[in-house]
């Protein structure tokens, strides 16, 4: 476990995982707390900050935001046409109200810091690692065993999945919504596959021995990680402090 | 039906971690009185793992598509699993994907993960019933579930949104969200029934829960 506890990197970030964890969700729930435009400078520098700390590449954070930014854009699209008294501008039916464009506003930036720092600082830790440092952070050992082996079968899964969606399609018979019989079937052709798979797998990890090991003791916190966990506590507590003074 | 980051104030996010910590505590509790907890383990990560890559499951509904959610077909099969599972799940697709949200993993969790155990529940009524049985109730626990996380998405979303909604623009976008979901339901539910009686004919222990 220690070593799984302990992420490598040559960057600002915190080594320990277990800390990359305290200082992803001290931001992101220290940038939730923020409910003032005023504060947005603030927030958007401490998470730039962060992001830059992580040494993540731009391009590639960037990339990573595409998919959840595509509900960001719906909800800016809506929410300054919906929401709010006062017009700003009318075209037709259409107006823009000042009150939708404040939230949709806020909500785009607080979006944006919490993913850009989540993906900087966890998405860059391996899944193993990551895995071992919650458990080593009192999660069920429960929920690691599901973890771990849901990490073992999803690529199983995935491949299967693949096989089976081109062969359908190469016998003609493509997923289709008349046919919600036919997405039953690949599915459960796909659980019957995977469990009698996951199942052998299983009994032979029993039989190594899986689970019977004791935890191995947690490694001291560096001094360093726990100096950026406070670096991130105080910084969060600046903006609250902000957020209320505003 | 996942609840992006930033979209809700701090304190839903941490009302949603502490309900879902909650109801983790009840599941697990209920799972460690049974004789040997980690026996399902394979079924248990194989469906996570399911619930993980259902978002590469595309079925055609011109112009667009929809993709299974899988909350209901968990609960089903999954029992008091189906809410770690789906824990584990939405953890793993907001860290590698930012599917959903770090601060808001609670609150999915509840949206989707209490209508999974309630899909379960639902299906555990049918009793020892025929196959026409099974695929009414593997419908109604399917496409339910979707109904009711659709209703919790919208809840959660249109309280927690930093604006005033007035009464009548958020009976409607309640309206516009139901009627959008009613497809996707129907689909969900028919696949869910699809499932079960496949299941029933080749491995009616898989229906038996966990």
């Amino acid at each position: 476990m220690s070593e799984l506890a302990t992420a490598s990197t040559g960057t600002g970030l915190p080594r320990d995982a277990r800390l990359r964890i305290g200082v992803a969700l001290t931001l992101g729930f220290g940038f939730a707390a923020v409910t003032r435009l005023e504060v947005v400078p603030a927030m958007l520098a401490v998470a730039a900050l962060a992001v830059v700390a992580s040494g993540i590449a731009p391009r590639a954070l960037a990339r990573r935001m595409r998919g959840p930014g595509a509900l960001l854009v719906a909800v800016l699209l809506v929410l300054p046409l919906t929401v709010g008294q006062t017009e700003l501008a009318r075209l037709g039916p259409v107006s823009l109200r000042a009150e939708g464009l404040e939230a949709a506003a806020l909500v785009a930036a607080r979006f944006g810091c919490i993913v850009a720092v989540a993906l900087a600082y966890l998405s860059t830790v391996p899944v193993l690692r990551l895995i071992g440092a919650l458990r080593a952070l009192g999660v069920p050992a429960l929920l690691a065993d599901i973890a771990l082996l849901m990490l073992r079968y999803l690529d199983e899964v995935r491949g299967e999945l693949a096989r089976m969606r081109v062969a359908m399609a190469l016998r003609g018979r493509p997923l289709s919504v008349w046919r919600p019989g036919g997405a039953g079937l690949l599915l459960a052709a796909l659980l019957l596959r995977a469990h009698h798979r996951a199942d052998r797998l299983w009994q032979a990890m029993r039989a190594r021995g899986w689970g019977a090991a004791p935890p191995e003791a947690q490694p001291r916190v560096a001094r360093a990680d726990l100096m950026a966990l406070g670096l991130a506590v105080a910084a969060v507590a600046a903006l609250v402090w902000l957020d209320r003074a505003a | 039906m996942h609840v992006p980051d930033g979209f809700l104030p701090l304190g839903v996010t941490l009302a949603g971690y502490a309900g879902a910590a909650a109801v983790t505590a009840l599941c697990l509790s209920r799972i460690a009185r049974r004789p040997d907890p980690r026996a399902d383990m394979p079924r248990v990560a194989m469906l996570t793992a399911a619930f993980f890559a259902g978002s590469l499951i595309h079925i055609p509904v011109p112009p667009t598509s929809v993709h299974l959610l899988l909350s209901g077909l968990t609960g089903v099969l999954l029992g008091w699993f189906a809410f770690p599972a789906i824990l584990v799940g939405l953890f793993f697709q907001a860290v590698m994907f930012g599917h959903g949200g770090i601060t808001t993993l609670g609150v999915n969790a509840l949206v989707i993960g209490l209508p999974a155990l309630a899909a379960g529940a639902l299906f555990r009524l049918r009793g020892a019933g025929g196959p026409a049985r099974d695929a009414v109730f593997g419908f109604a626990a399917g496409g339910g579930a979707v109904l009711l996380a659709a209703g919790f998405f919208a809840a959660v979303v249109i309280a927690g949104l930093p604006a005033h909604l007035d009464g009548e623009l958020e009976r409607r976008a309640i309206g516009v969200l139901a009627l959008a979901m009613l497809p996707l339901a129907a689909i969900e539910g028919a696949v869910v029934a699809s499932i079960v009686g496949v299941l029933r004919r080749v491995d009616p222990g898989l229906l038996r829960g966990v």
